[in-house]
């Protein structure tokens, strides 16, 4: 799906594609997250990482792209990174730049520890917000800075999803995009790549439950919910429309 | 072999087995043997294995205990006691065992008395000892566990949980390996769940331990089929079950029984003047009986009671009520009243279906149907304290539903015809618990494990490739390499067939999480905007709540708004009616049995009934009389007067209305408009019993809406199912004929799977069969696992682990929990079948609005006082538009 002339959602993926950048955008990957959640006694299979790199892949093969800017959060541990995430970063790394994809890391609430890997793996990484283009990425945790000029804020952190109910009166949560503005400025804000975390259904919340100060300014009932899932990405219109339903 | 004993001995040949000291203790304090005690005490000391079931009051306990304490004399007047365990009592109730140890302290003590006053200091020389018993729960302090380690009790009483922490307990099992014999009470409460599968592989370990064998004693209430009950006390020993002789003492109580309507007329009378009337009723039945038991069905209900009852009559302190909901201190001195005879009436939901004495009860009450032929028989069987009392006991039905249930219930009742229970078969997760435990004490030859674990009987029929799969999921070997030190429980080598202990924490972790019960979670109802709680409601019902909802809680209506975490927030509604059902795993499920007896007392009655309207021609109700023959039909039933003219219009204006009665042979299927709405209904009058329909109206459900391409609605009651759409669905006698022969072509399970796959339902049982396979644990580490935390993506979780195995143990056993557990897919399979062969017919009518029979099903067939008022008047309206059209 086209949501501008610029940027493509690829279809039934949590990916945005940036045409002027050559760019695929994605947020929230937390590599490494079943190994924390093992060592709080929930034995998750391992698949996060699995996933997340057939989703990769796919959007790596139809837009052929030459970067990837992973929008914040790329692992998971808020502490230190342990063996079991480090495996999975460095896979990662490897994987991508075998896919002829360069990473580029904008750095998120759960990525305190990952400078340390810039040196050994040669890698761009952004500290708090990063102008790339015309555009203004930022994981989404504080608030964007250096807004002027830009064209469009892209985030992440939020793992944005809508519950949908079906004729007969079940709850599916799908997760989704989110687009609307901030400061007049359009906002997109990413879904998350992660298996597990799918997030919350955004238009049964208030809005004050919401993580990120972002959305103190941008009204998220005036955001339009571009889901992804069952193979297809699809306009739901706007979330406060989708809070009755 | 399994079988009846044969007949009672003598009191003389019983008595004969004991030596002087019992005999006499005996003797004084009991005049005469109970029926069960005439088999038991004789066959126990010849160390036969024996079912004995028997109703309250009948000595039941002793009758287990008497032999085993006489040989526990037997050995400490040669000398021979040791400090060791001979005899485990196990029962499925904390409070039941502390019980258990009063009642045979006493005796214990009072025997070794006489033996001091006859022996005096010979007790010395000839090393005599006191007979020791001990109670170990999961309340047993530190300090008396580490006592209890080094001085045993010779009889420990205790729970299946702690005899299996018990089991890993190296220390511990030196102590067990002289056990002589295990008693099991409450045999009925654990036969039928995964605690008791728990149990019974506890048991086959507890065999390995003491190399031999030891005799095993089943107590139980009602329960039915006997022998499948043996089969599961004794297991296996390799293809065949183990000898076990059964003593079935169950009927020695006599039974007095009635099923009574508090008003002549259950529609139309003034919905005050019904309850005025309830309540006069209990009141009279109160006053005239010394003590009166009262089950509601559900935990409100009690409340609603005891505060009607209180503020209506001149109640005060003499009426208590007994739920699972109130404190332990609380229930403990309701029970203490009641024994003590300082009750009036207490009133209970199940709390007090089984265990303690609770003293002399005269009668016990029913409100609305129990649901189960032997839940009736075990509820009135806690009337009348001694063998010889007979148990007396009233049902007060609340509609015209409830009056043909009940009356059949108790009919059936009278008759001995009893509900089945079943032992869930080759569940996984309990498995993978054992093998666990299992590693951590040896090293295990494969077969020899196998083997070990198909003689209890739940594993019987257990696959050796499911016992295979387990040890691959629990050595980790789904993982890569360098995680199965965090995932693998045990280590398994296929080469050399062998598996054992791996980790240090394994063995911690084990001990922290074992267990079957599931961690269960109340959401927190709060008034938007406020901080007013209001209640609680079960998880899965919020599952299931959309914005909007409106639904009862505490008597009261709420609109829910909204839910965060495990808080729910609502507003307080003004409408009249709750637009979602209330969720009804609170409510007890109809059994098939009893809905086959239902179906077949329809029968009997629809036939005599269109015979008398075809004889007489009749057309309209008004006027006619009820026929003799059908008088005395009815009259088979142990119902008065009011009750069977009640059931008489009933059946009357359905066959008017319908034309049909649905059956036992017949399966009507009825297409209508809904009442004050514009959905159509297709109600399913299927009589089977709740899990029955479960399955089918998923199953129905499934083909229906690929056929007619639409969502459909489902509503699941005890008399049948119901499919609402928004729009007029295309339902022909065609479409209902190939959804049959579509679903009666080979097994539904594939279907089924499916059907259940994206439900609330498959989400919360997998969580349930995660932690008990411990993929979650609940605790680790020294932390607690909140549910909200474990629920967190268990949908997630479950996707992950399609992604890796269809067949992979914990899904697997998740659907067969479902699919054989929670639901009947067996018997669905079944009737589909009869279906299909015709053995039940079915028949599509269309009515321009629901028929009598599905009234009460439309009005969410929620039999219980609360919002009686809404629906009375909405039942009220119903019924005046069938009248008019047949003419009343």
């Amino acid at each position: 799906m086209q949501l501008t002339k610029d940027i493509e959602l690829l279809e039934g993926l949590p990916v945005a594609y940036i045409r002027s950048l050559d760019a695929l955008a994605v947020a929230d990957l937390h590599l490494g997250y079943e190994g924390v959640m093992a060592k709080k006694g929930m034995l998750l299979p391992k698949v996060n990482f699995k996933k997340i790199m057939e989703t990769i892949k796919e959007a790596a093969e139809k837009t052929k792209a030459k970067s990837i800017i992973v929008d914040g959060d790329i692992k998971n541990e808020f502490s230190e990174v342990d063996q079991e995430e480090f495996n999975e970063l460095f896979d990662f790394v490897k994987s991508v730049r075998e896919m002829k994809l360069e990473p580029v890391l904008i750095k998120g609430n759960h990525d305190n520890f990952v400078e340390r890997y810039r040196e050994p793996f040669n890698l761009k990484i952004y500290a708090q917000e990063a102008r790339i283009g015309d555009y203004l990425f930022f994981h989404g945790e504080e608030l964007p800075c250096e807004i002027k000029g830009v064209k469009m804020l892209i985030m992440g952190h939020e793992h944005p999803a809508i519950g949908i109910i079906n004729a007969a009166g079940r709850k599916e949560k799908v997760s989704c995009f989110l687009s609307g503005t901030y400061k007049r400025i359009p906002l997109l804000v990413l879904p998350a790549m992660n298996f597990y975390a799918a997030g919350v259904d955004i238009n049964f919340q208030s809005r004050a439950s919401l993580l990120s100060p972002v959305f103190g300014t941008a009204n998220v009932d005036h955001m339009r919910a571009i889901a992804v899932g069952f193979g297809s990405t699809m306009d739901f219109g706007e979330i406060g429309k989708l809070r009755n339903q | 072999m399994i079988e009846n004993a044969k007949q009672p001995f003598s009191d003389e040949e019983s008595l004969g087995v004991l030596n002087s000291y019992v005999r006499s203790w005996f003797e004084k304090n009991f005049s005469e043997l109970t029926p069960p005690q005439k088999y038991a005490f004789k066959l126990i000391s010849e160390g036969k294995n024996l079912l004995i079931t028997a109703p309250t009051g009948s000595g039941k306990t002793m009758s287990g205990f008497v032999a085993i304490i006489n040989k526990l004399f037997d050995y400490s007047l040669r000398g021979r006691l040791e400090n060791k365990v001979y005899c485990i009592y196990i029962s499925p109730l904390r409070a039941l065992n502390n019980d258990i140890y009063r009642n045979l302290q006493r005796p214990l003590e009072e025997i070794f008395e006489t033996v001091r006053k006859e022996k005096g200091v010979n007790i010395i020389k000839e090393g005599i000892r006191k007979v020791t018993i001990g109670v170990r729960t999961g309340d047993t302090p530190q300090s008396e566990r580490a006592k209890m380690l080094k001085t045993p009790p010779n009889i420990l009483v205790t729970t299946p949980e702690s005899l299996a922490i018990l089991l890993n307990s190296s220390k511990f099992v030196e102590n067990l390996k002289s056990v002589e014999y295990v008693i099991i009470d409450e045999i009925h409460e654990l036969a039928n769940n995964k605690r008791g599968v728990h149990l019974a592989l506890s048991l086959e370990r507890l065999g390995h331990i003491t190399d031999g064998r030891f005799t095993r004693i089943g107590l139980g209430a009602t329960l039915y089929p006997l022998d499948e009950a043996a089969k599961y006390l004794v297991g296996y020993d390799g293809a065949q079950p183990r000898d076990c002789l059964i003593v079935d003492a169950s009927w020695s109580k006599k039974l007095d029984v009635v099923a009574k309507s508090p008003v002549r007329d259950l529609i139309y009378e003034d919905d005050q003047k019904i309850e005025d009337e309830l309540y006069k009723e209990i009141d009279r039945i109160i006053k005239s009986s010394k003590a009166t038991l009262i089950f509601t069905n559900t935990r409100s209900g009690t409340e609603r009671v005891v505060f009607n009852l209180k503020k209506r009559f001149d109640y005060g302190e003499d009426i208590a009520a007994h739920h699972g909901s109130l404190s332990r201190e609380s229930r403990l001195e309701v029970e203490e009243l009641l024994k003590k005879g300082n009750l009036k009436c207490a009133v209970s939901s199940t709390s007090l279906e089984l265990g303690m004495d609770i003293g002399a009860i005269e009668t016990v009450l029913q409100l609305g149907s129990p649901k189960s032929v032997t839940r009736a028989v075990q509820r009135i069987g806690r009337a009348g304290h001694s063998f010889k009392a007979t148990a007396k006991g009233e049902i007060l039905v609340l509609n015209r539903d409830d009056l043909v249930e009940c009356s059949v219930l108790l009919g059936a009742a009278l008759k001995r015809h009893l509900d089945s229970f079943a032992v869930p078969q080759n569940a996984l997760d309990v498995l993978a618990q054992h093998l666990v435990g299992m590693s951590l004490t040896q090293k295990w030859d494969v077969d020899e494990a196998y083997s070990l674990v198909k003689s209890a009987y739940p594993y019987h029929q257990l696959q050796k490739q499911d016992f295979t799969a387990l040890l691959n999921y629990l050595a980790g070997n789904y993982v890569g390499l360098e995680s199965r030190r965090v995932y693998g429980k045990l280590w398994y080598e296929e080469a050399e067939n062998t598996f054992g202990k791996r980790g240090k924490f394994t063995k911690v972790i084990y001990m922290l999480n074992l267990g079957t019960i599931p961690d269960e979670v109340a959401v927190n109802v709060i008034v938007e905007g406020t901080k007013k709680w209001v209640g609680n409601i079960e998880e899965e019902f919020l599952t299931r709540l959309k914005q909007g909802d409106v639904f009862a809680l505490g008597g009261k209506l709420y609109q829910f708004n909204y839910s965060k975490g495990m808080k729910a927030y609502v507003i307080p509604s003004s409408s009249s009616a709750p637009t979602i059902p209330p969720w009804y795993s609170e409510q007890l499920p109809l059994s098939y049995e009893l809905a086959n007896e239902i179906g077949e007392f329809r029968l009997g009655l629809s036939n005599l009934i269109k015979d008398h309207i075809n004889k007489s021609k009749v057309k309209k109700l008004k006027g006619t009389k009820m026929p003799k023959e059908i008088d005395s039909y009815i009259g088979e039933l142990p119902v008065d007067q009011k009750s069977k003219e009640a059931m008489y219009s009933y059946f009357m204006e359905q066959a008017l209305f319908a034309k049909e009665i649905p059956s036992r042979e017949l399966l009507l299927v009825e297409f209508t408009k809904g009442f004050d709405d514009d959905k159509y209904h297709l109600i399913f009058h299927s009589l089977l019993g709740r899990r029955v329909n479960d399955a089918l109206s998923r199953a129905f459900g499934t083909v229906l809406a690929e056929t007619l391409d639409t969502d459909i609605g489902v509503l699941i009651n005890d008399n049948g199912f119901l499919f609402s759409f928004e729009e007029k669905p295309k339902i022909t006698e065609k479409v209902l004929g190939e959804a049959i022969s579509e679903l009666s072509h080979g097994s539904i399970y594939p279907l089924m799977k499916k059907a259940v796959r994206n439900t609330e339902l498959m989400r919360r049982r997998f969580r349930h069969v995660a932690a008990r396979s411990f993929m979650i644990l609940r605790n680790y580490k020294g932390w607690k696992i909140g549910v909200g935390r474990q629920q967190v993506n268990s949908q997630l979780i479950l996707k992950a682990v399609e992604s890796i195995d269809q067949n992979f143990p914990i899904l697997k056993e998740a659907y067969r929990e479902i699919l054989n557990d929670v639901m009947d897919l067996p018997r669905a399979e079944l009737t589909l079948s009869k279906l299909r062969k015709g053995e039940i017919k079915y028949k599509l009518i269309e009515t321009p609005f629901p028929s009598p029979f599905a009234h009460n099903m439309i009005t969410f067939g929620h039999a219980d006082v609360i919002l009686m008022k809404e629906r009375h008047k909405y039942l009220q309206q119903l019924h005046k538009r069938v009248m008019k059209k047949i003419g009343g």
